[in-house]
């Protein structure tokens, strides 16, 4: 395709010919107000906020159904463009609640920034005109909807009609009385359901999971790689810590990556964080008892001296760094090192768009470093030492050692590990894209690699 | 409840879907269809009619929200259709209004108890010349005051 140029506010542009104007102005950090358009759900020209002039044109034109063309020239900031703007936003707050002091989007809205960016007028309206509509429908998996608050963009319906084309959400009805609903008696349901909330510009859509948990802008946003599946969608995870509190993961987001999983994420995924801060291994214990780093080490390094037949368990979850020094180390003790990945296969969990069949983030590791997915032994084990994987009780063995995220271990030596919010790595998804997640929560629990070469050091 | 089309109307939907390249566009017919077949429109009609047009329930059940002539409540036996708008405003509806809700001792939009009776407001109705105007079923009555709209009321009980 050709290139055009683009003069945009005296300035001139290349862009591929015919593509979306307002796809232009956000690449090149343009300000332009939008609501309806959305990159994923592509044009639907309903909300009239992302107006410009163009050279030759009477009137304002929407850029997000405007194709460009060589020699065209645009105005994004004249005076006319700001006046309609803020005629549009006037119209649209008209039956607003402006409830922002109770709504979970605020600090986030694009109402609230478009307003302090082109609004900042006097009302016309006085609060008890307004139409008023029910504020708390349960739309079904954990999405509630306002509907005072909602500037009916369709963002949400576009999604389940064509993303999801599951077609549960519409607008019905018109005009004032115009509204987002389902069909009576019938749910939102479906596994990629909590997107809306994501999709919805303003606070009409939340989250049952997030409501009036944190303020947003006392989050921080931390990037990382869902561990759900072996797709690795790209996230944020949002955590916070309040005074006297521990760090504390309050959501998870998706995190734009073409390549992967573009704007979206599963509901499975942006739910798993809850997993990662309940019923965490956080002390080293020795036949229940808890001991001091120094001691654990010791009786690691005791039990392996005194095995002949060890056996290396290791989690298809762990990043790329701890498989390597894991295989390493158990090259050096002369260990059997494996992996057996049946437990991870569900085909009931994959379907053909972002979830994929294996519930395990690191598989392509396992290949890339031969570790062996299908284990059996005759041979009776002396020692077994798992690294969080999850089949550890099927295994028999005289002695065993386990590296533990999570409570519950039967493990004679049992050893805290971070969960992969709270430490940073490398993961291979499916695709054998290389991807890195950074460490979101401080802990004080050693890592694996930590663990392995402190292990060197009283071995010697 | 299920709800199916009656044979007459099964055929009336094959003739129609030969006429249209799409079997949505049959989405408006279909509820009226229903609709006069049962006196209103329920929500299993609804997903009958999904089915035929082959698209998600929400796309047939929108459109039956955004016409205000498609009744998706069960109505009473006469449905009283009140002209609201200006000339027969001008022309004391709403004494007409008061005359029918005294009479029947019901509010705009509900029926009365022994099912007999729906009372809706309109928009123009289109016989401004003989306001105020109420269409009760298929049928217009014109130039009503609050006396004659009683005595057509009572006939009917
Ligand atoms: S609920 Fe949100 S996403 Fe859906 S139409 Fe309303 S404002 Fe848009
Ligand atoms: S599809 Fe897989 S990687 Fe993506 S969010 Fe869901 S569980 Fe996580
Ligand atoms: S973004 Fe262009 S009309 Fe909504
Ligand atoms: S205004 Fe009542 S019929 Fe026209």
């Amino acid at each position: 395709m050709s290139l055009v140029t683009v003069n945009i506010d005296d300035k001139s542009y290349e862009a591929k010919e015919n593509s979306l104007l307002i796809d232009l102005l956000i690449l090149h950090d343009i300000k332009v107000p939008y609501f309806c358009y959305h990159e994923s759900l592509g044009a639907d020209g309903n909300c009239r906020m992302c107006m410009v002039e163009i050279e030759g044109k009477k009137r304002p034109q929407i850029a997000c159904d405007t194709f460009v063309s060589d020699g065209m020239s645009i105005q994004t900031a004249s005076e006319k463009i700001s006046s309609v703007r803020k005629r549009i936003l006037e119209l649209e707050l008209i039956n607003h609640p402006v409830d922002c002091p109770i709504c979970d989007q605020a600090g986030e809205c694009k109402l609230q920034d478009y307003y302090m960016d082109f609004g900042l007028y006097d009302s016309n309206i006085d609060m008890k005109e307004k139409v008023h509509n029910k504020k708390h429908i349960a739309l079904g998996s954990s999405v509630i909807l306002d509907r005072e608050r909602c500037v009916l963009c369709t963002r949400c319906v576009r999604f389940t009609s064509n993303i999801t084309k599951s077609g549960e959400l519409g607008v019905i009805n018109r005009g004032d009385k115009a509204c987002i609903s389902t069909v009576p008696g019938m749910k939102l349901d479906n596994p990629y359901a909590m997107n809306v909330v994501d999709l919805c510009p303003v606070g009409a859509l939340t989250s049952k999971e997030f409501r009036f948990a944190q303020r947003v802008w006392f989050l921080k946003s931390t990037p990382s790689i869902c561990h759900g599946c072996s797709t690795g969608c790209n996230i944020f995870i949002d955590h916070n810590q309040e005074k006297y509190k521990e760090d504390k993961i309050y959501r998870i987001r998706p995190r734009k990556n073409r390549e992967v999983n573009g704007d979206f994420i599963c509901d499975y995924g942006r739910l798993s964080y809850k997993n990662l801060q309940e019923n965490r291994q956080q002390e080293l214990l020795n036949k229940s008892n808890v001991i001091s780093y120094e001691d654990a080490l010791l009786e690691l390094n005791s039990k392996i001296s005194g095995s002949k037949n060890i056996v290396i368990l290791v989690d298809a979850n762990l990043y790329n760094e701890d498989i390597a020094a894991i295989s390493n180390f158990s090259q050096k003790i002369g260990a059997k090192l494996v992996c057996p990945t049946e437990c991870y296969f569900d085909d009931s969990f994959g379907d053909d768009w972002l979830k994929s069949d294996y519930k395990c983030a690191n598989l392509q590791a396992i290949k890339n470093y031969k570790i062996d997915s299908l284990f059996s032994s005759d041979q009776q084990i002396d020692l077994l030492i798992n690294f969080n994987h999850p089949s550890f009780s099927k295994f028999s063995s005289k002695q065993s050692v386990e590296f533990s995220t999570h409570k519950g271990s039967s493990a004679e030596l049992v050893l805290a590990i971070p969960a992969y919010s709270e430490y940073s790595g490398t993961t291979i998804n499916d695709a054998n894209i290389e991807q890195y997640s950074q460490k979101a929560i401080t802990t004080d629990v050693a890592t694996i690699s930590e663990y392995l070469s402190d292990l060197s050091k009283v071995a010697l | 409840m299920s709800f199916n089309f009656n044979d007459d109307n099964l055929e009336k939907i094959e003739l129609l879907k030969s006429k249209y390249p799409k079997v949505q566009a049959l989405s408006l017919p279909l509820l009226w269809m229903a609709q006069y077949q049962d006196g209103f429109i329920s929500l299993e009609a609804i997903q009958e009619i999904a089915k035929i047009c082959e698209t998600p329930m929400m796309e047939i059940y929108k459109v039956s929200t955004f016409y205000s002539m498609f009744n998706l409540q069960k109505l009473g036996k006469y449905h009283i259709q009140l002209c609201k708008t200006l000339s027969c405003k001008l022309c004391n509806k709403d004494d007409v209004l008061k005359s029918i809700q005294n009479e029947l001792n019901i509010q705009v939009g509900e029926s009365t108890s022994d099912g007999l009776f729906t009372l809706s407001q309109v928009e123009c109705l289109g016989s401004c010349g003989t306001s105020p105007v109420m269409q009760l079923n298929e049928t217009y009555y014109e130039n009503l005051t609050p006396i004659s709209i009683v005595e057509i009321l009572k006939a009917l009980k």
